[in-house]
């Protein structure tokens, strides 16, 4: 277990200096690259920042609590891109393109190479700019009892949302083994529906509609829920869904991949396309 | 400077054992009417082909087997197979003595793989940066990645273009830098999947004689598949040949040549523009008093040709060689497809 904690270690590292060649080898095309993906990821949440901001707050949040979801979700959206690039997140992609066999032939357990091949911390911390910003400015004005233990559980929720939108895009992702053509772009749409229905408040939805949203199909997981259970606006009990589902649908994606990868491995790749290989 | 020598070569040791090996794609059958599009979507047609079928195969240590047959007879299922991409719908495939889906991690970790239509560069960084990145994920030991490094760069010539982009490299540098990339890890045994596809004479010349030198000195094991003929006769002490998923053939090359025929060429210049007519050899063209012919060494003679041409015209001059390698393949592709030759 050590060994593998220490390769883990290495791979990031390694995969954290390809990261750094790629941004020193043209400065000017990296800050281009730097600012444009900042204003975009300030986008995604920029009208909801401004209708809290305007109408100072949304429903029954206040604007500084909207701020600390919207902080929060463009949080989780950072760590994702940060752990995911390279078409790790956009897992369909590499199935439907027969990419999945470059992994294959590494000698290492998949889940190590998945969780490490995608790791750009240099090229996409930009995306932890805007959300970073959002939690600085909210939190000293929201009254929190800001504890080494809040702290904790903050990150574990943090960590559990970014492990349940990682988990729904390789559910829906691992479509693409059975339909490879059809499915290749399967997660850009469901990225999509998830980046634009994070960000808003869930409240006064039905009962029917919020219990999937916190369920089958987790958006509330990402931002909504765990925000207002750090925020104090839900049991303490409600601390503790997210990681709790977080682990159910880790383990629901994982069962659902490894059948697409034995079905993979026994009817093959049928085509491939080099595109977004490793570049 | 030469490969070093580091396996200790045990020609008896099998290091590549297929036994009843099928594969079988199903495909979906469709016509080009409306009628039928509406019927196979409810009751699909599907049409089974069987990529490969009950097949046996042993390659022992230090072979070089070239693994050959016309589009579609089912080497690169082969491949797939033996580096545990695919499972086999029934047979075994055993690699290094190990199941390669199985036990991926142990037997990937032995050998090495190229596809001549991929890369395992990463794209937007030097080579160099690739060969540092594999040296960490297949954890190679530094002394012995730095010595693999040093002689792949020289033997492949990769040090003109060691810090180039891959994605600013020619076809051939980046075939080349692939395949040092896959021997970094001193594989036992090497799976060149059409390694020389597209690439110019010289940069196949010192791929063919990097992987001679590397079988010699080393005595790594290479199995692989290309449809220059030219070049798998270079290169391989044996040939397999594959036709609809099964060993049509499996031999070195001179057996195949004299088992299928030993295809000979024949120009007559003569005075005349009629060419003569040869008994037991095949007018290909005829251009300006410039014959070619074809014929089979084993049952024609080239004496008995040149008399039976001279008694009906003056011959000025005569080329004879033998037919390529390509020629004679051609001519096996084509008598499997008419079905009318015998396999094995």
């Amino acid at each position: 277990m050590a060994g593998r904690i220490r390769q883990l270690f290495r791979l990031w590292r390694v995969q954290a200096y390809l990261d750094f060649l790629w941004m020193t080898r043209d400065a000017r095309y990296f800050l281009i690259c730097f600012i444009c993906d900042t204003i975009i990821n300030i986008g995604t949440v920029t009208a909801m920042l401004l209708v809290a901001a305007r109408f100072d707050g949304i429903g029954p949040w206040t604007r500084d609590q909207a701020f600390f979801m919207l902080g929060y979700g463009s949080v989780v959206r950072g760590v994702v891109n940060i752990f995911c690039g390279f078409n790790i997140f956009h897992i369909s992609r590499r199935i439907g393109r027969g990419q999945l066999d470059h992994t294959l032939i590494i000698p290492q357990p998949l889940w190590l190479i998945l969780l490490t091949e995608g790791f750009t911390p240099i090229q996409s911390s930009c995306s932890l700019i805007p959300g970073s910003a959002l939690l600085c400015w909210s939190i000293p004005r929201l009254a929190l009892n800001v504890t080494p233990g809040w702290v904790a559980l903050f990150l574990l929720n943090l960590l559990a949302s970014v492990l349940i939108m990682v988990a729904v895009a390789f559910l829906w992702g691992s479509i693409a083994f059975w339909a490879p053509r059809a499915a290749e772009e399967i997660n850009t749409d469901v990225d999509g529906a998830l980046e634009q229905i994070k960000v808003f408040p869930l409240d006064g939805l039905g009962p029917l509609l919020l219990g999937s949203f916190v369920t089958v199909f987790p958006i509330g997981l990402l931002a909504w829920y765990p925000s207002q259970a750090l925020l104090g606006l839900r049991p303490a009990a409600g601390l503790l869904l997210t990681p709790l589902l977080a682990v159910a649908w880790v383990a629901l994606a994982a069962f659902v991949f490894s059948r697409g990868l034995r079905h993979y491995v026994h009817t093959g790749s049928s085509r491939y396309s080099a595109y977004g290989h490793r570049s | 400077m030469s490969i070093p020598v580091h396996h200790d070569i045990q020609p008896t040791d099998i290091v590549v054992e297929l036994q009843g090996v099928c594969k079988t794609y199903r495909q979906r059958q469709r016509s080009e009417r409306l009628g039928d599009a509406l019927r196979t979507l409810l009751r699909p047609r599907i049409r089974e082909v069987h990529a490969l079928a009950d097949v046996d195969l042993t390659i022992r240590r230090g072979e070089i087997v070239a693994y050959a047959g016309p589009n579609g007879a089912g080497k690169s299922t082969t491949v797939k197979l033996l580096t545990g991409l695919l499972h086999p719908d029934a047979g075994q495939v055993r690699v290094l003595g190990m199941d390669p889906v199985k036990q991926r991690i142990p037997c990937v970790s032995r050998i090495g793989i190229v596809f001549g239509q991929r890369t395992e560069l990463w794209w937007d960084h030097p080579v160099a940066a690739t060969f540092e990145w594999k040296r960490v994920v297949w954890d190679i030991p530094r002394p012995r990645f730095e010595r693999m490094r040093e002689t792949v760069k020289e033997l492949l010539g990769l040090g003109d273009f060691f810090h180039s982009l891959a994605r600013e490299l020619s076809l051939g540098q980046r075939m080349r830098a692939d395949l040092g990339l896959a021997l970094l890890h001193e594989p036992e045994l090497l799976f060149l999947d059409e390694p020389t596809i597209g690439v110019d004479v010289l940069a196949k010349r010192q791929i063919i004689q990097f992987i001679k030198e590397l079988n010699r000195e080393q005595g790594v094991t290479v199995l692989l598949t290309s449809h220059d003929m030219a070049e798998l006769e270079q290169l391989a002490g044996r040939i397999v040949m594959l036709a609809q998923g099964r060993i049509a053939f499996d031999s070195d090359f001179a057996q195949l040549r004299r088992t299928y025929a030993d295809r000979r060429v024949l120009v007559l210049h003569t005075t005349g523009d009629t060419a003569p007519a040869l008994p037991g050899a095949e007018l290909i063209s005829s251009e300006n008093g410039s014959h070619e012919y074809h014929y089979d060494a084993g049952s024609a003679r080239l004496t008995d040709l040149l008399k039976t041409a001279e008694a009906q015209t003056e011959v000025l001059d005569v080329e004879s060689h033998r037919g390529s390698i390509d020629e004679v393949i051609a001519d096996i592709y084509e008598s499997w497809q008419r079905g009318d030759a015998a396999i094995r």
